[in-house]
């Protein structure tokens, strides 16, 4: 569905990604983890036209971002909309029918109050849900599962199931190796902007301990509790 | 009071130090040089509130009015839920109680040079008193408008300025009651004024990217919103000015007209240089234009081509 080819982005003389390789196929859900800084969110932004940058991205359907439902790791919402207001500004913008929210509201959101009075998973739980009703092919979700309650996320987990069943493609980050464990298949670890190692779905195992005793090494003994 | 502040003469410093750095970027955000904004805004304030003190006998109620919702804008919840956190009770309302006076200095100043003492002291002590409270609103409940279909603009922008709106219609009232046409005029540009005012900020880059259309489809779909929601918001003065100042129904079109216009063109130039903010060139221009509207018809072409060169990159 979409293939990035030697992608690379910087600002000004700081390099924050490197030449960039990857596909992502129909039906399929892959996981972008790395530390904070990595390069993630600016991948996603360059994937979705929000960043320039050299390479290319080659897309089946033509300009990703008109059919790329983004969710970013901090939405932004106007001081007084309302969450209804911000699902159908959602919909015109994809020219999608506002469709019945009473049955689509899957998370029970006071969507009648404004949203910027919700609190930050309730916030994360809009923006999904907006994203999902504006029937894009592709899905970026930036660190979904943050701040959000462990029953929506069994539910967000399902839908991802869903949407990959429908043969759509699903990019994620997250901090919780056990969401991403649940979810995808294929994971590719970046650092310091470049794309260091793409384990698969058999391979998920080994790769928490490795991230562990990769990432923490004796950094905590440095800290010298006392 | 004032001796109990010098007492913390440091953690006061550093705040204020802080905010001084805060204004001076945002001044030169808006391309003023900080120093040319200073002198200029003071002297700017002192004629526009001698001229206002000639023209009205309610000079000193808008003046207190004024004062108090600059300091009523300083009481937002997020920004004293977060100094709450950073400083400690006694220190929090000394800096409350500063920055209102701050804020509110020139108008104590000058209602005093206006030998208005008891209004002076009124003001003194109620932004002394605004420094103790907290306007939390905790209501839940969600002003309605008839603009659900396509928001954002005109949605939050009514929920913002509805007492505007409500005052505007209240001097239609007023016209039509006295027989001031001139005074239903006014009450019609001030609603087109607020319309436009829904479109001088730039809104998050999310907002425009989230479009699935051509910068020349966006741009249409942005003016027919300004057409429909801000011929539903003049409606009532419309009719009303229609109904019993009929026979000057051309002057009413001409300045509806000017008024689409005028919000058409706010709306080309924040997309002419977006996601970047509208800054003091663009003030000037539009003050020219008010001065000599048929400039608009330069202006307009020049700031639709810029749009969709600017829309173009994130669109």
């Amino acid at each position: 569905m979409i293939s990035i080819e030697n992608l690379s982005k910087s600002y000004g003389s700081k390099l924050v990604l490197e030449n960039i390789n990857l596909n992502f196929e129909k039906g399929k859900v892959y996981g972008i983890v790395g530390e904070n800084g990595a390069g993630k969110t600016t991948l996603f932004k360059c994937i979705a036209g929000l960043e320039k940058y050299n390479g290319a991205i080659h897309c089946e359907y033509g300009k990703p971002k008109d059919f790329l439902g983004y969710l970013q790791t901090e939405p932004f919402f106007f001081s007084k909309i309302t969450g209804n207001e911000y699902i159908q500004l959602l919909c015109n913008a994809r020219n999608v029918i506002y469709p019945d929210i009473k049955e689509k509201n899957i998370f029970d959101l006071p969507l009648n109050e404004y949203a910027v009075k919700y609190s930050t998973g309730m916030r994360k739980k809009l923006a999904f849900t907006a994203i999902l009703l504006q029937e894009n092919k592709l899905f970026i979700l930036d660190e979904p599962f943050n701040g959000v309650d462990i029953h929506s996320n069994i539910i967000i987990t399902e839908i991802i199931h869903k949407l990959k069943g429908m043969g759509k493609s699903i990019i994620i980050s997250s901090h919780i190796f056990s969401t991403l464990n649940d979810t995808c298949d294929e994971i590719f670890l970046l650092k310091n902007g470049k794309i260091i190692k793409t384990v698969l779905k058999e391979e998920f195992r080994n790769l928490e301990s490795e991230m562990k005793a990769f990432t923490i090494g004796n950094k905590i003994e440095k800290l010298n509790l006392k | 009071m004032l001796a109990d502040i010098l007492a913390h003469p440091k953690i006061m410093k550093q705040y204020f130090i802080l905010q001084f750095k805060m204004l001076n970027r945002q001044l030169t955000e808006w391309g003023i040089e900080p120093v040319i904004g200073y002198v200029v805004g003071l002297f700017a304030f002192i004629g526009i509130s001698i001229k206002l003190f000639e023209k009205t006998q309610f000079a000193e109620y808008i003046y207190i009015v004024l004062a108090l919702s600059l300091v009523i804008k300083l009481n937002e919840i997020n920004r004293n839920d977060f100094l709450k956190l950073c400083y400690s009770k006694t220190e929090y309302i000394k800096i409350r109680i500063v920055e209102n006076l701050i804020v509110s200095i020139v108008f104590i100043t000058f209602l005093l040079f206006q030998e208005k003492y008891l209004s002076s002291i009124l003001l003194f002590i109620s932004v002394c008193l605004f420094s103790l409270l907290d306007f939390k609103n905790k209501s839940s409940f969600t002003i309605p408008t008839p603009f659900y279909k396509y928001p954002f603009e005109f949605i939050v922008g009514f929920r913002s300025n509805y007492l505007i709106y409500f005052f505007a219609y209240f001097l239609t009232f007023m016209s039509i009651s006295v027989n001031n046409f001139n005074l239903g005029i006014f009450s019609l540009i001030l609603t087109l004024l607020s319309c436009l005012n829904h479109y001088t900020n730039s809104e998050n880059e999310f907002y425009v990217w989230v479009f699935s259309m051509t910068p020349k489809e966006f741009i249409r779909y942005k003016l027919k919103n300004i057409i429909q929601y801000s011929t539903i918001l003049c409606l009532p003065i419309l009719i009303t000015l229609a109904l019993f100042f009929y026979t000057k129904i051309d002057i009413i079109v001409v300045f509806q007209f000017l008024g689409y216009l005028f919000i058409f063109t706010t709306m080309l130039a924040k997309y002419s240089v977006f996601p970047e903010k509208l800054n003091i060139r663009f003030g000037i221009v539009f003050a020219l234009t008010f001065w000599f509207p048929p400039l608009l018809l330069f202006i307009i072409p020049y700031l639709y081509i810029q749009s969709t060169k600017k829309l173009k990159e994130i669109l």
